[in-house]
């Protein structure tokens, strides 16, 4: 690894064919991101990751990395503009942080206390997304999805059984589930796929193993998520990435 | 613009919306002009309106049109299309404050900087366009107030006032404009 671009001043090396976002997380430079996942190919939907390059923008988990880049990242304008993204994904759901069993595992969380999110800002839009209770094992609360599209991706490169998919468009956009009845009790989900792992915020749960570590011991309650970039260093997917269920 | 006009019979004209809404407004002092890469590019799309019309209400309805549109796979664009609709939906309820003109403006800096296609980059652009042109059309619908919440909190007792089965003056909220 020779060639190396420019994050925020520092030298960042990277391997062909890797991301800005990726080289910055291998070299432990954290760059806020959301919808990004070590194991999945880049997805560039939440935009959190957004850096300046040459006074251009651009979403830094897709943006190839080139020797000599300048990129921008932690600069008082791209944290302002991710801070905003936060906000209104706050706005966009149904977020209630206190009664909610990921608080303190919540990626959407850490990073608006990252951010320093203090208020969603906007007008709160109160969608109106009933739960899916159906399967003996798991719940899905749709109110708090952010639609980046983990569990689909992981369900389908990893589980090979595409349970989840999005439907619909705008802000009717929505996570449906893959069965003709729609219900996750009708599809062949497990708990140990992959899907029930990468959800960044409380949509997919376990069923019956609520608070089983307290609020404050939980991931982010020990180190804010700016601090575990290295965590989030890209690595070899546990699947095939080829899909059994669509042949995608 | 102006030849434009001309040729295709147009009277009164207000305004001209080239290149469709994500294009450019242009009012009556710039019909000199020119179509053209340089100056105005047009995708062969050419709107006119005349001294009729309502300028908000066109910009009202295209950011309708936008919302609607939006496929909504990122973030900005999806939630953004969302706020401005919503935002000039209060505007046109009479509810609008220069606080919602400011949120417009910081709507199309989030959009400009983060959309992932065209879509959401241009989205605001006939609601700043017509901002700019024709101003009071959106200042004589906004309150003198900085801001005025968009929530409507006797609106908001119209479930439990279902449930009673009560309507009477008791059971409403007493609101500025009838006190």
């Amino acid at each position: 690894m020779s060639e190396t671009f420019q994050l925020d001043g520092k030298d960042i090396p990277f391997a062909p064919g890797q991301t800005v976002l990726q080289a910055a997380l291998s070299a432990g430079h954290y760059i806020p991101h959301l919808c990004y996942h070590p194991e999945f190919k880049p997805h560039g939907s939440c935009k959190v990751c957004t850096v300046k390059i040459g006074g251009r923008t651009a979403a830094s988990c897709t943006l190839p990395a080139q020797s000599g880049l300048k990129v921008e990242s932690n600069s008082e304008e791209m944290n302002a503009l991710r801070h905003t993204l936060v906000q209104m994904l706050f706005a966009e759901g149904n977020h209630f942080c206190p009664s909610c069993e990921k608080s303190g595992n919540c990626a959407l969380q850490a990073l608006g206390s990252d951010l320093g999110v203090m208020t969603a800002g906007f007008r709160h839009f109160y969608p109106d997304r009933p739960v899916d209770a159906s399967h003996p094992d798991i719940l899905l609360d749709f109110n708090r999805c952010i639609l980046c599209e983990l569990c689909v991706r992981a369900s389908c490169e990893v589980d090979e059984k595409c349970v989840f998919a999005l439907s619909g468009r705008g802000i009717t956009k929505h996570l449906v589930v893959n069965a003709t009845s729609g219900k996750l009790a009708d599809t062949d989900i497990a708990l140990t796929d992959k899907a029930m792992q990468v959800c960044p915020v409380g949509v997919i749960l376990k069923k019956r193993v609520g608070f089983a570590v307290p609020i404050g011991q939980r991931r982010y309650d020990q180190r804010p998520i700016s601090a575990q970039a290295l965590d989030d260093a890209p690595r070899p997917p546990t699947g095939s990435g080829v899909c059994q269920a669509c042949e995608e | 613009v102006r030849q434009v006009l001309i040729d295709c019979g147009a009277e009164n004209t207000l305004a001209v919306q080239i290149s469709g809404p994500s294009g450019v407004c242009i009012g009556a002092n710039e019909f000199d002009r020119v179509l053209a890469f340089e100056d105005l590019a047009t995708a062969g799309a050419f709107m006119v309106f005349d001294e009729s019309r309502d300028m908000f209400e066109v910009a009202h309805n295209f950011a309708h049109f936008f919302a609607h549109e939006s496929c909504g796979f990122c973030t900005p664009c999806r939630v953004g299309t969302a706020m401005l609709k919503a935002t000039m939906d209060k505007i046109a309820a009479g509810h609008g404050t220069q606080y919602d003109l400011r949120e417009i403006d910081q709507l199309n800096h989030i959009l400009l900087q983060s959309a992932h296609c065209g879509l959401g980059h241009t989205a605001c652009n006939p609601t700043l366009d017509t901002l700019k042109r024709f101003r009071p059309t959106y200042e004589r619908r906004l309150k003198s107030l900085d801001f005025e919440p968009a929530f409507d909190l006797d609106g908001a007792l119209a479930t439990a006032r279902r449930m009673t089965g009560r309507d009477d003056a008791g059971a409403h909220l007493k609101t500025e404009t009838e006190s």
